[in-house]
């Protein structure tokens, strides 16, 4: 991470190898996002960046001073755990950065119409116990 | 001596070391963010250090051939090539410092020249203690010539701080707190630990401009700086400089995000060929399901039995195929639909003559049928009329005969009647039939 970052995102929380933390906002009219700003996860492997981290939205409750939501999305789920082929070991290429991981993440956010979660929403966030990077997710539609 | 030939060995990590010159960024390895180290080339002329790229391919389960390159995803087919000599030399080129610059060594260098550097000229770098018991390291200049540790305590004769042997020369040189220095600008003697201090608030101290950013070389002291910044060009022009500054930061910044999306847009339209070829591979089975006409499917099947095709242009092809066949279908179906129309019309027509043809012959008939029964009965009525007027005993006869007098009273009060004609044609129609 060198230099400025891109408009919309902002590093909260990077003093370690370990964990960073990013806040991302939606910066077209997209009325499903806006005035919003979103948390975002990422912790790093030993073998960063040859592979993924685990990157997911954490929430913070509504009453606190800097309320984070899970934004409602058809391949995030309730529990903040996003459904991205980039960040799948098969996805993945280590010329990604936190940055362009953030830029993703924020397109696919601001390409989004649809006021849904994925299928089987409820399911998976009370019986998942595994990290997201051992789930096979199907990667149904097209560029996400 | 053991020891020392052990650190000379160690080979010194190139991408920790801390990068004081500028360099294109193209020279920057997009796995490890550092200036290429050892690189090579992949066959789609990107190129990566080979350490990374060992790497990447190590975790890396479905083999070296089918490794596709880290950043645009085509084949590597396992081939690996060196990288001009000139992109090494501009790598090796670039300013680091010394690893050892927290030791003391300030020494800048090309990185190419950095592992001779730290193997044979550093004094900075610590090595073992010579003695066996002792576990601390010492800075190779520090080195005693008679190789005993260093690392017992001394008193300093001064401040009465205790000091490390091999930190002596030091303390007493540059950090002993007795130590005492004359400010260059009033002559006042002070502390040479607060000397900083001192200059940042003795008037006498010379000064920059503070326009020396813009290239202002003057250098005053204070009382005199105040009336040189009044009239100082560069300070009026300052505020623009700054102005200027300022948006060719944000431009650069602007420039920068843009060619970063450009590099995100530009994966994702190269990841579409490989959806439609997954898209392909799911389609026929998909169609299979519904109703196909078997000729519309296969110039599909010969094309993906051909692996020289490429497949996406097979794909577009295979619909745009489809969508011909589709097309000539529907092109037949209306054909069909006026000739079946034009057809039915004409059946319609046909029909309706021939029961127009009946009808006339069925008319004709009842006709000549009706004039028949009007011969036969006149003779009949005539009977009854003279019955009549012959005598009123026939009074039966006449009642019956009554209900039928009206009729052919009316048909014979008027001339112009059917009933009239009919006798008349009656007549004619008798002798024909
Ligand atoms: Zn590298
Ligand atoms: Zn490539
Ligand atoms: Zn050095
Ligand atoms: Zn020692
Ligand atoms: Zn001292
Ligand atoms: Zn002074
Ligand atoms: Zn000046």
């Amino acid at each position: 991470m060198q230099g400025h970052l891109p408009p919309g995102i902002s590093i909260v929380k990077s003093e370690n190898f370990e964990e960073w933390q990013m806040d991302i906002k939606v910066l077209d009219a997209n009325p499903l996002y806006q005035n919003e700003i979103y948390r975002l996860k990422f912790t790093f492997g030993s073998k960063y960046p040859i592979e993924p981290p685990e990157v997911q939205f954490i929430e913070i409750p509504r009453s606190s001073e800097t309320p984070r939501p899970i934004p409602i999305h058809p391949h995030i789920y309730s529990n903040g755990i996003i459904c991205l082929d980039l960040l799948s070991s098969a996805g993945w290429s280590p010329v990604q950065t936190v940055e362009s991981v953030c830029m993703s993440i924020q397109s696919m956010l601001t390409a989004n119409t649809r006021n849904e979660r994925p299928p089987g929403d409820s399911d998976f966030v009370s019986y998942n116990r595994r990290r997201p990077r051992d789930i096979n997710f199907f990667y149904d539609d097209d560029n996400v | 001596m053991m020891d020392l030939d052990r650190e000379s060995e160690e080979l010194v990590d190139l991408r920790t070391l801390d990068y004081v010159s500028k360099y294109d960024e193209h020279l920057m390895c997009p796995i490890c963010h550092c200036p290429f180290i050892r690189p090579v080339r992949l066959q789609c002329d990107h190129v990566f250090c080979q350490k990374c790229l060992n790497s990447a391919i190590t975790s890396f389960d479905a083999g070296l051939q089918n490794f596709p390159c880290p950043s645009c995803r085509t084949s590597t087919n396992g081939i690996f090539m060196n990288v001009p000599r000139l992109l090494l030399n501009m790598c090796d080129d670039i300013r680091v410092k010394c690893p050892f610059s927290e030791e003391g060594c300030m020494e800048i260098l090309p990185r190419g020249h950095v592992q001779s550097h730290v193997d044979k000229y550093c004094e900075y770098r610590p090595i073992h203690c010579p003695e066996q018991a002792c576990d601390k390291k010492t800075r190779k200049k520090n080195m005693s010539p008679d190789r005993r540790c260093l690392h017992g305590l001394t008193r300093c004769g001064t401040c009465g701080e205790d000091v490390m042997e091999q930190d002596l020369e030091d303390h007493t040189r540059e950090l002993c707190l007795s130590l005492r220095t004359t400010c260059p600008g009033c002559a006042a003697t002070v502390f040479r630990n607060s000397l900083k201090e001192h200059i940042d608030t003795c008037p006498e101290a010379v000064h920059p401009c503070s326009a020396s950013k813009f290239g202002c070389a003057a250098k005053l002291k204070r009382v005199d700086l105040g009336f040189h910044e009044q009239n100082c060009p560069l300070i009026t022009m300052g505020p623009f400089f700054e102005a200027q500054n300022s948006r060719i930061d944000s431009l650069d910044m602007t420039i920068r995000h843009l060619r970063q999306r450009n590099e995100i847009l530009e994966e994702a339209v190269s990841k579409i060929p490989s959806t439609l070829v997954d898209a392909a591979q799911l389609l026929p089975e998909g169609r299979s399901v519904s109703p196909t006409r078997p000729h519309s499917r296969s110039p599909s099947q010969t094309r993906a039995s051909d692996p020289s095709v490429d497949r996406s242009s097979g794909m577009s092809s295979y619909l745009l195929s489809l969508h011909e066949a589709l097309r000539e279908e529907v092109a037949g179906l209306s054909l069909a639909l006026t000739d079946l129309d034009a057809r039915a019309s004409m059946a319609v027509m046909n029909e309706s003559l021939r029961i127009k043809e009946d009808m006339a012959h069925t008319n004709s008939a009842v006709n000549s049928i009706r004039m028949q029964i009007h011969w036969l009965m006149n003779p009949r009525l005539h009977q009854g009329q003279r019955a009549a007027s012959a005598g009123p005993g026939a009074t039966r006869g006449t009642s019956t005969l009554g209900l039928t007098s009206p009729n052919a009273g009316s048909s014979n009060a008027h001339p112009s009647g059917p009933g009239s004609r009919g006798l008349s044609d009656s007549g004619r129609e008798g002798t024909k039939l």
